[in-house]
Order: C-alpha cells, then structure tokens, then sequence
C-alpha cells in the first residue's frame, strides 16, 4: 500500500476533522474558560473542511487500497455534514451557556460523529461504511446524554443507544451475508457483479437487512419510533445535528450501496422501497399535526422528509440520486436553521417548545419570526425557496422512473404537511400571547441561522445551475 | 457429515443454547454465566471457521476479561431478581417471542431451503493460513489500515461518551 | 451599458427590502430608513431613464434586448431563465413604476412619520417595487407570474399594516382577506392561461410563445380565445375589473400612499400590462377582445355611477380608479394597445397625485376621511389644493392636460373600432368622471368649512409631502404632450405612437372605418365640453350651496340609494358567492369532514400515541422494547415478502 502526499491532500477534510478531534480534547485539558474559544474552533475548523471539501471537488480518485474514495459526490456531501455542523456549533455556543453544557466533551463529540459521518461518506469498502458508523452512532448516542443532570436527556440518550446497537446489528448481519453471497466488501466489486447478485436470495437478503439498518437512522417508517422521544430528550443543537446531518449520513450509506440501481441495474427492492416512502410520508405528515411541542413536530416532518428521499431511490434513475443529494443538502439548512430558532427560544428549563409559546413572536420579535417563516415555507416546499425544488427533482425522477403513483402520494404528503408548517407561522402573526416569555437571541446563533437561510434562499434562487453540478458527479 | 460439520452444530447448539439461556434467566449472575458459555460456543463456531486468532481473543477478552468487569459490577451493585420488563406487558412480550420466532423460521428457511448453494462456499481445506495472526495483521496494517485508524478514533468517542454520562462528578 | 445593468432595478429595491426588513428595528433612525427605501427606488429610476435613452438611439428594430441573468430551472424541454426583457413597453412601465414610486416613498416619509413601525412599511413597499419590476421586465410567463403573486402578496401586507386597525365594519385584516382571496381566483385564470399556452407552444418564454403565436397555422382558433380568456381573468383580478373589483374599494383600508402607489398607479394597471404584452393573443382571438372591451366599457360606467355619490374621499377615488382602469381595457378591446399604455402612464401621474392630495387632506385633517366633514380647506392647505384641482382638471378629460390627450384617443378608437354605441358610453362616463371629481373638489375644498373649526385645526402637509404633490402636478400637466394626436402636432406626428409602436406592429386591428378628421375634432370637442359642463355642474352644486350636503341626496331618491350601496353587489356576492362557500366550508367540510371525520382521526391516532405513551411511559425501558418490536416487525415483513418473491 502506498500512501501519497496526493492522497493526504484529497482527504483533507477528513484530516483536518480527524485532527480537530485530537485538538479540540487538547484544548479542553489545557484551557480553563474553553466555552467560547472551543465552540470557534470547531465552527471554524468544520468550515474549514467544508470550503477543502468544495474546493477539491473535482479531484476524483481512490486512496489507501482503495478502501476511500475523494471528490465528486463525496465531497458534496463532506461539505454537507462539515457546514451543517458547523453551523450547530454556531448555534450551540448560546445553548452551551444557557444550559450550563459540558462544552468539552460537546464539541469533541461533535467533531468526532462529523468524522464518522465523512468515513461513510468516502467509503469504498463495507468495513468502512461499519466504522464510520459506529463512529457517528455512538458520538450521537453520548451526545444525546450530554445534559446528564436531565432525566429525559439520559432517557433519551438510553433508547437511542439501545435501539441504535440493534438497528447496527442489522447493517453487520447485512453486510455479512452480502459478504457471502459476493465474495468481497469492495463497493466497486459489488457494484459491477451486482446484476447477477441479484439474482440470489441471500443477497437479496444482506441487501435489505442493511438497508433495514440505515432505514433506522434515516428514521423511516416502521424504523423510525425512537426519533420523537430521541430528538425531544437531546438537547436541541444535538437534535438539529442529528436529523440533518447524520441523516444525510446514512443516506450516504444507502446512495453507496445503491449505486448500480442508479446505473441502470434492477432495483431489487422497489416494493420495500415505494411502501417504506409511502408509509414514512404519510404517517410522518399525518402525527406531525397532533404535535404541540415543535422539537416533536420537527421529529415527525424528518420522517415525512426521510419518506421523500427514498423517492429518490425507488425511482432507480441517476437523476433521483441527484435529486436525494440536492434534498439533502436543501434539508439540512432548513431544517437546522429551524432548530437554531428554537434553540434561542427555548428556555433552560427546556419550555418555550409549545406552538402556543411562539403567539406574538411576530411583533416581539420581528427578525426571528421571519425567519423561521422562510424556515417553515422551505419546509412545506413553497417556491421558490430550497425544499420546493429537492421536492420537485425525486418527484420528476419517480415519474420518469416510471412510479408516478408515488410521486402523487408525495404531493399528497407536502399538501397535509403545509397545515402543520404554517400553523406555526399562523400562530407567530395572528396568535394571542399572554406569557411575556424571555429569550436570548445572541448574534453568533442569529449568525449561524442566517447562514442557513441564505443557503435555503440560494439553493432555491440557483437550482439549475446547483443541480447539473450534482448530477454531472453522480453519473 | 464431515467432522467439520459435526463440531459446528455442536458449537452452534451450545452458543443458541446459552444465548436464549442467558435472555430468559431472572438473575443477572446466572445471566451473565450463560453469557460466557454463549461466548464459549462462539469461540467454538471460529475455530471451525479457521479463525484461531479470534477464537483465542473471544475467549481472552469477552468470556474472560469483559465478563469478569460484568460481574464485578453486578455483585457490587447487588442486583436482586431482576423483574421482568415484560411482566405487566404481555401484549409486547407476546409480540416479542411471536416475531422472533417468525424471524428464526423465516431465516432458516431462506438458508437452508431457498439458497444452499447459491452462496460463496469458501474451501475449508484450503489452509489455517488466513485465520493467523500473521495474516490478520498483514490485512489490518495494509489493506484496512484506515479503518483500523478509524476505530481509535470510534474508541475515543466512546470512551469520551462513556466518561460524560456515566462519571460522578465532573467538576465545573 | 445601462441596459444591462437592468438587473440592478431589481436587486436595488430587494437590497432596500433587505437592509430595511432585517435592520430596521435596530435602524430606528427615520430618516435613514426613509433614505435608504426612497434612496434605492431612486437609482433605480435614473437605471431605468439611462436605458431608455439608451434604447432611444438604436434603430428601432433593435430596441429590444434581453438581459439574461442565468438559467433558474431546467427540467426537461422547459427551461425558465431569470431573464429580463428591456423593450419600449417594458420601459415605458418601468420609469412609471420607479419614477411615480420614488415620489410616493418620498411622500410617505412625511405621511409615515411617528409609525411605530415605519420600517416595515418601508421594507415593503420596497419589496413592492421588487415584485412589480420583475413583473414588469420578466421574459417569461413564470418570473412575470412570481412577480404578479409577489405584488399580490406586498398588496396583502400593505392592506393590513395597520392590522389592528377598525375598518368600516370590520378590521383592515379583513380587508386585506378579501383582496387576497379575490386575487387568487384571478391567480388561478392565469395558471391556467399558462398551462394551456406551455401545452400549446411547448414554451413559456414570451419571444418563443410569441413567434410561435405568429406563425401558428393548425391552432384552433378555440385555443386563442381559451388563452385569451383564462389570462384576461387573470387581469380582472389584479386590475381590478367586473366582476372581480370588488377588493379595490376595501383596499382603501390601506395607509393612503400604498393606496396611491399600489391600487392606483401602478399595480392595479398589472393586468393591462399583461393584455398589452400578450397583444398578439388577443388579435388572434377576436371574441375574448371582444369581451375585453365590453368587461372595460362597463367597468368604467358602473364604478364611475358608484363614485357619484360616495362620502369617503378614498372611496370616491377608489371607484374612480377602477372606472379608469377600465377606459384603458376598453383601449385594449378597441385594438388601441398603445392607447391603453399612454393611459395607464397618464393615469399613474394624476391619480398617484389625487391619492397624495387625498392623504395629505387626511393627514391635516387628523384622519377624517368623510367628505361631508370637509369644507373650505382650500385657505388651510393651499398647495395640496392647487395640485388636487389640477389632477382633477387632468383626470376630467380638459385639454391641454395628460388626462384629455389620453382619454380621447381611447374615445376615438372605440368609435373607429368598436362603433358609436362604445363612444356614447365611453363619453357619458368621462361626464360622470368630470361631475364627480369637481363634486370631490368642491366638497373638500370649497365652501364653507363643516367640521368643528375650534376643536379641528387642518394644517398644510410638510414639504417632504407636498413637493412629491407638485412634482406630479407638473406631470399630470405636461405628461400628455407626448402622445398628442397626428391632427395636432402635424409632421411630429404622435410620439409615444411612434415610440410604443413597434411592439404592438403584429397586433394590428384591421380598422373598420376611416372617419375624417372633422369627425374626429368634433367628437373630441363634444367630450370635453360635455366634460366641462359636468365639472362646472359639480362645482355649482356642491361648492356654493348653502344646504348641508347630506340633504342633496334627497332628490336622487331611490337611484342615489342603489348607487351609495354599490348597486348592492358586495350583498350579491355575499349571498350568492360567499355564504353558500362559506356554508359549505363551515358545515360539510369543516363539522363534517374537518371535525368529524378528519379531527376524528386525527384524534384517534392523537389518542393511539398518547395512550401507548401513556402505557408505556410508566416503565421507560418498556418503551425501547415495543420499539424494538415494532422495528423487527418491519423485518420479518420484508423477508417475508423476499422469501414470496423468490
């Protein structure tokens, strides 16, 4: 094996989180008041990678024995996972002090399921999809505790840790048996035997059982019952990490191992897929609206947004794994941009979540309700904002693929969902408040927030452009 | 049948054995027993497989060390009879046992009916070669080397993980 | 050069959107605010003037060109660029819209002063400008429809600034509720134009739909009138026309400069913007050009009838805009494309100036908008007084000023084009434009005052109001020079014809008859003094009068009765529109389907997960268990479907 300087320099951004990682502990052994001087560093480290990633986009190639690959889609997405945490470590300063978090251990947690994240991301080899996951599963699982003195931050640190391990237990059985049956780990070695795989059952088998184990952590119906109690438990930055970015994490995964599907190969689990979309979808949508509490309600529209996703890859076409990466990338921001809000709002005491809480907000405060407007416009899919064109691509895939139906069950979905969305813009403009609640609207979280939402505007201002440079790396 | 064959349903038994031993015992110190004889099964099934090295660390680090820290914790903790989770649920544990039990019969059935010889079939004969240390570390130190960084890093998560939830007190 | 620069008329009044919308509650300065709103608007305007001479100077089969900024979407065959289109008649609208919004938001520095949220207010108008110019300058049907939802929407919020504010029975909200609704049904006649014209031509592009209108052979006729129709509803909606005008009058609820730049001068004259634009649909559908007309020629007469006799002083105005609004369809109807455009520039001159004098008199006379409680306002506030009597001389049709110029070529077409019925009708309106407006004039500002001269001080606006007032003043004087007729100006001929022209060279209507000049002459000089008898019938009646005006009504009886209520349409409506919807939304699809069917099971799953919570909570870890049996659930569903499907 022969390890490069090229090779160091197109995996920089893996480097540098790696490194950030090391430094990040470093400097909480060595400095006293590390709250602001960590929560910098990490936002501005992840940026760092993130503009790397960007940067070397185009550098494509395979390194350390092929087990990692760079550039092209890889690097989209390490520009995902890295801006989108950096942004929650942006909004996580205010948070950290408010809730009197260990920051610590915090931002070297963060650092390290971002670090996890990228692996998955870059994997060309089974054995590294494994430990990038393990990896980010269990940064997430001591993430979700970190509020240690706060039984439902444990509690929700339990279930996730619980349920998490079982859901792994199938991604290893699946990876097992696709070993099995193929002969290798390599992505690229299943991916051009993969017409004939097919064909045997036990494949068939490994295949589902991993999708089955990233269907957990994309929480997809019937996968998905830990995401409510988890996102409530966890503090809400981590809430905000963990359904933006380490879902996009997982649907790295499944774009992985879906590949020859996007190439034209059978797609073996279309029935799996379609009904997982659609159960996700509407069962997503439906609770959704029976939720008060909006760190829930944002739980359930993540299982809707999962839902429409997998659009993408039941359609089988490559222009629906584009258009899974351009949702992503859409649905990170809005949905992180909506937790930032949130996460000024709420109090220490962890109330202020109640729709209700948010009446008045509008003439209270004027700049974070419009805001979370475009936040929640994004989300319902109104044009011309981010969420209305990642809706509009797996849609146009499904139909060219020729599943129009479910096409037609997403827009369904998006028409049941925009009652749930704008009721909290309803409630901010027209409701009546009777609580004075407090608030602290510091400028590093405002700047975090406004962050995502000039990306949610930009990506639904340059779609074309935005879309062609995605699909011209997955083809 | 091969000896092979023999030895592995042998393994086999006591590892299902011990493990469904292990879930359905009410206290914890004869739980974590049948652990260790699943463990030792396991080992078993690798040594079959032509993995002595991991048959050997099976029974160094998980039935020896790992169950000895479980039972120290247990004892110190002085567990009682562990009560049921189950017990004022019999709907869910119903369920349970009736899935599992749908899984079991379905995977049997997908293994040794629908695809017994569509599978890879590696030759046993073949050698000891790949299951020694030798060839372990010739595959973690080259091919996966990244991985293997990797999972330094997954072991300082956890163990970061491990030290904010669980230690007493932190000072702040 | 500044053609190209284009864009910038655009992003300038977002950036003043931005900046004012994200800052302004920390600016708090006024006049930084106010700077910064009118500032942006301003450049805009000197952007818009540089490429209009710069258009000038090319040969005229250059003058169009089109800026495109970059491809938005491409799905497919459709692609849609945000690209924006400089032509004659995209400038044409574009310096009304900047230049007569500029004044309007110096103005409204002035009328805005002390609001508590006098930022807002300018965020936006300035959004306003946004939306209006992407309506205006788009190349394509979905930027020009983005832009029409968006000035829709900026109409919505401006209604209602004052949401907490009473209006007539209800509240501004209300109000506000109305125009939006009444929009959206016109919204969804343009969709629908849309889609037929994308199933049509393939294309939404307007060069692409253009050409390809022109050289359609196997169309059917059919598809031009359907076309034609969906979009002129579409125009009924924003611009106020029969039957969907009833959102203007309400709109008044609105502060008076958003009523003067948005329900009056510029984006209430969106639809005729669009029917100009699209011309070359409407000549190909003869009907719907046909219903054009009609739908404007009545228009005008009923909302000028209404406007004889209404008390508020924005409502007499707001009846008065939608009777102008539609002159400019019936110019359209006539075929006299160009005519409708001059009108619509003419208009935006006097009737933003009517609506400034209106909100200056409101402004001075501490929010009083009953005319009834006017009087004798002329010693108070002498400059408002001497531009309203102008706009009212301008908009009554007296030569020299813009309103006659306009007018009369629109009276002219529809007699030459239309026939003699179209011009009695026509005339007969400019009579009751005249009679009204001198009644407005005389009520206000003649005669002696009728309110409390003790307790009610009126005082003259500040000049930060009133130089916006004389500024369009001159306008509404010079402003129709341009466009005089050839019969006048002799060898110059008609300049703004000459100007506008080359757009609507394709959309020629055969004309049916070539009446001579002395015709025309006389025509043009029965209107005016028909218009000047009304004006004179007005001031007499209502300025040197001893009775109190209330008693006037006496005499017109039950007439004046079915006019003062609108010919009783808003009731009509009522009835026969929104109560069976309403009927039908509150008690099958709300009790019935929303409560009992919807809620039901909404609260049957609400009451699922609470109850299963509720179980479950009691044990924590119980709760990961049935999750964990749920989740294996799913899986030995999906082996037991690989296992059938082997």
């Amino acid at each position: 094996m022969e390890f490069t300087l090229t090779d160091l320099t197109h995996l920089l951004p893996i480097v540098i989180v790696a490194a950030s990682v090391l430094v990040a502990m470093t400097i909480d052994m060595f400095t006293k008041e590390a709250d602001k001087t960590l929560g910098w560093f990490t936002a501005l480290s992840l940026f760092a990678a993130a503009y790397v990633s960007l940067f070397f986009v185009d550098k494509t190639g395979v390194h350390l024995s092929g087990v990692v690959a760079s550039g092209g889609a890889t690097n989209i997405l390490h520009f995902v996972f890295t801006f989108g945490a950096g942004v929650v470590a942006l909004i996580s300063m205010e948070y950290a002090k408010k809730t009197e978090m260990r920051v610590g251990e915090y931002y070297v947690l963060v650092l390290s399921s971002v670090l996890g994240m990228m692996l998955i991301a870059a994997a060309k080899d089974l054995a590294v999809i494994f430990v990038g996951l393990e990896q980010m599963s269990i940064s997430f699982y001591a993430l979700a505790g970190i509020r240690r003195k706060r039984d439902k931050s444990v509690e929700a640190s339990l279930k996730y840790f619980l349920l998490g391990a079982f859901a792994t237990g199938f991604v290893v059985y699946g990876m097992a048996l696709i070993y099995g049956s193929s002969g290798t780990m390599a992505l690229d070695t299943i991916r051009y035997a993969f017409p004939d795989l097919v064909s045997q059952p036990l494949f068939v088998l490994g295949l589902a059982l991993f999708v089955i184990g990233f269907a957990f952590k994309i929480a997809a119906v019937p996968f998905h019952m830990w995401a409510p109690d988890v996102y409530q438990g966890s503090p809400t930055p981590v809430a905000g990490l963990m359904s933006t970015v380490g879902k996009a994490a997982a649907f790295a995964a499944l774009l992985l191992i879906f590949r020859p599907v996007f190439d034209g190969a059978e797609n073996a689990l279309f029935p799996f897929l379609a009904i997982v979309a659609t159960l996700s979808m509407l069962y997503g949508a439906i609770v959704a609206i029976a939720q008060d509490d909006l760190k829930r309600m944002l739980a359930y529209s993540s299982v809707a947004h999962a839902g429409y996703m997998l659009i993408g890859f039941a359609s089988g076409e490559a222009t629906g794994a584009a258009g899974v990466i351009y949702y992503l990338v859409a649905y990170a921001f809005m949905n992180l941009g909506a937790f930032g809000i949130i996460a000024m709002i709420e109090s220490a005491e962890e109330t202020n979540l109640k729709v209700q809480d948010y009446a008045g907000l509008g003439t209270r405060a004027p700049a974070l309700a419009a805001l979370l407007s475009l936040f929640m416009f994004a989300l319902s899919g109104i044009p011309p904002l981010a969420g209305f064109f990642g809706k509009y691509y797996v849609f146009i895939a499904a139909v060219e693929g020729g599943a129009t139906w479910l096409a037609l069950v997403g827009v369904a979905s998006s028409a049941i969902s925009v009652y749930f969305y704008l009721r909290v813009v309803v409630v901010m403009y027209f409701g009546k408040s009777e609580n004075r609640m407090e608030y602290s609207v510091s400028n590093v979280s405002l700047l975090g927030v406004t962050i995502s939402a000039m990306l949610v505007i930009l990506l639904g201002v340059l779609p074309g452009s935005i879309i062609k440079l995605i699909e011209s790396f997955v083809r | 049948m091969t000896l092979a064959s023999v030895l592995f349903y042998f393994f086999a038994t006591i590892a299902v054995a011990g493990g469904v031993l292990m879930v359905t015992r009410k206290n914890p110190v004869h739980a974590v027993l049948f652990l260790v004889l699943n463990f030792a099964g396991v080992a078993g099934v690798y040594l079959v497989l032509n993995a002595q090295f991991i048959a050997v660390v099976q029974i160094i680090v998980y039935a020896g060390a790992i169950m000895v820290l479980f039972l120290f914790v247990i004892m110190l903790l002085k567990l009682g009879g562990e009560e049921s989770v189950f017990a004022r649920q019999p709907f869910v544990k119903t369920l349970s046992i009736v899935i599992a039990a749908l899984i079991g019969a379905q995977l049997t059935y997908v293994f040794f009916f629908a695809a017994p010889d569509k599978g890879t079939m590696v030759d046993m004969e073949t050698g000891v070669y790949p299951g020694t240390v030798k060839a372990i570390a010739e595959t973690l130190y080259t091919k996966y080397l990244l991985p293997f960084e990797a999972v330094g890093f997954t072991l300082v998560a956890a163990t970061v993980g491990a030290l904010v939830i669980g230690k007493k007190k932190l000072e702040d | 050069m500044a053609i190209e620069l284009i864009y910038l008329t655009v992003a300038l009044p977002l950036a003043g959107f931005l900046v004012n919308g994200l800052l302004g509650s920390r600016i708090k300065n006024e006049k930084a605010i106010g700077a910064i709103g009118a500032g942006v608007v301003g450049l805009s305007f000197v952007i818009v003037v540089m490429a209009f001479f710069e258009t000038l100077g090319k040969p005229v089969a250059e003058r169009t060109s089109v800026v495109e900024l970059y491809s938005w979407l491409a799905a497919g065959d459709i692609g849609v660029s945000i690209a924006y289109q400089v032509d004659q008649l995209s400038l044409v609208m574009a310096m009304v819209v900047t230049g007569v919004g500029f004044l309007i938001h110096v103005y409204s520095i002035g009328y805005m002063h002390g609001d508590k949220a006098f930022w807002r207010f300018f965020a936006y108008l300035n959004l306003f400008i946004f939306a209006m110019m992407n309506l205006i300058l788009a190349d394509n049907f979905v930027l020009m429809f983005l832009g029409w939802e968006g000035v829709g929407l900026c109409s919505y919020l401006l209604i209602g600034f004052w949401y907490d504010k009473k209006f007539e029975k209800s509240t501004t909200s209300e109000a506000a509720k109305k125009a939006f609704v009444v929009n959206r049904i016109g919204d969804f006649g343009f969709l629908l134009g849309m889609f037929l014209i994308l199933t049509t031509f393939g294309s939404l592009n307007f060069g692409e739909v253009f050409a390809g209108v022109a050289a359609a052979e196997n169309v059917p006729p059919l598809t031009f009138e359907l076309i034609a129709i969906f979009l002129f509803i579409g125009a009924t909606g924003k611009s106020a026309q029969i039957p969907l005008y009833v959102w203007l009058p309400d709109a008044m609820a609105g502060p008076t400069p958003v009523s003067a730049l948005i329900h009056a001068a510029t984006m209430v004259t969106a639809g005729v913007y669009m029917v100009a634009r699209t011309s070359i649909i409407y000549v190909n559908a003869p009907t719907a050009l046909m219903v054009v007309a009609v739908v404007g020629l009545a228009t005008a007469f009923f909302a000028a009838t209404i406007g004889l006799v209404q008390n508020d002083i924005k409502k007499v105005l707001a009846y008065s805009t939608v009777s102008q609004l539609g002159y400019m369809f019936l110019a359209l109807g006539s075929g006299a494309f160009v005519a409708g455009v001059f009108h619509v520039m003419t208009h935006a001159f006097f009737k933003a100036l009517l609506f400034l004098g209106a909100g200056s008199v409101i402004h001075g006379m501490h929010e009083e908008q009953d005319i009834q409680k006017y009087g004798g306002l002329k010693k108070y506030m002498p400059r408002t007084y001497i531009t309203f009597l102008i706009a009212s001389l301008a908009i009554s049709g007296i030569p020299p000023l813009a309103g006659f110029f306009s007018k009369d070529e629109i009276l002219w077409y529809s007699f030459m084009n239309r026939g003699e019925i179209f011009w009695i009708v026509g005339a007969v309106t400019a009579l009751l434009t005249a009679f009204y407006m001198f009644r407005l004039l005389s009520l206000t500002f003649y005669g002696k005052p009728r309110f409390d001269e003790a307790h009610t001080k009126p005082h003259e606006s500040p000049y930060v109001m009133t130089v916006p007032l004389m500024i369009l003043a001159v306008l509404s004087i010079v402003g129709g020079w341009i466009g005089i007729p050839e019969i006048f100006s002799g060898e110059h001929g008609n300049l703004f014809h000459s100007w506008l022209a080359p757009v609507f060279a394709e959309a020629n209507l055969a004309h049916g008859a070539h009446p001579s000049h002395t015709t025309e002459i006389l025509l043009m000089a029965i209107s005016v003094a028909g218009a000047a008898g009304a004006a004179y019938l007005g001031y007499r009646m209502y300025s040197s009068s001893k009775k109190q005006p209330g008693e006037l009504k006496g005499a017109a009886g039950a007439v004046h009765k079915l006019l003062f209520n609108k010919y009783y349409v808003d009731e009509l409506y009522d009835a026969t529109a929104v109560k069976p919807t309403v009927w039908t939304s509150r008690y099958l699809l709300w009790k019935f389907i929303d409560v009992g069917v919807i809620d039901g099971f909404i609260n049957f799953l609400g009451s699922l997960v609470e109850r299963l919570s509720g179980v479950l909570r009691k044990m924590q870890t119980g709760v990961a268990q049935f999750y964990a049996a749920i989740m294996t659930l799913g899986v030995a569903i999906t082996i037991l479907w690989i296992i059938l499907s082997l």
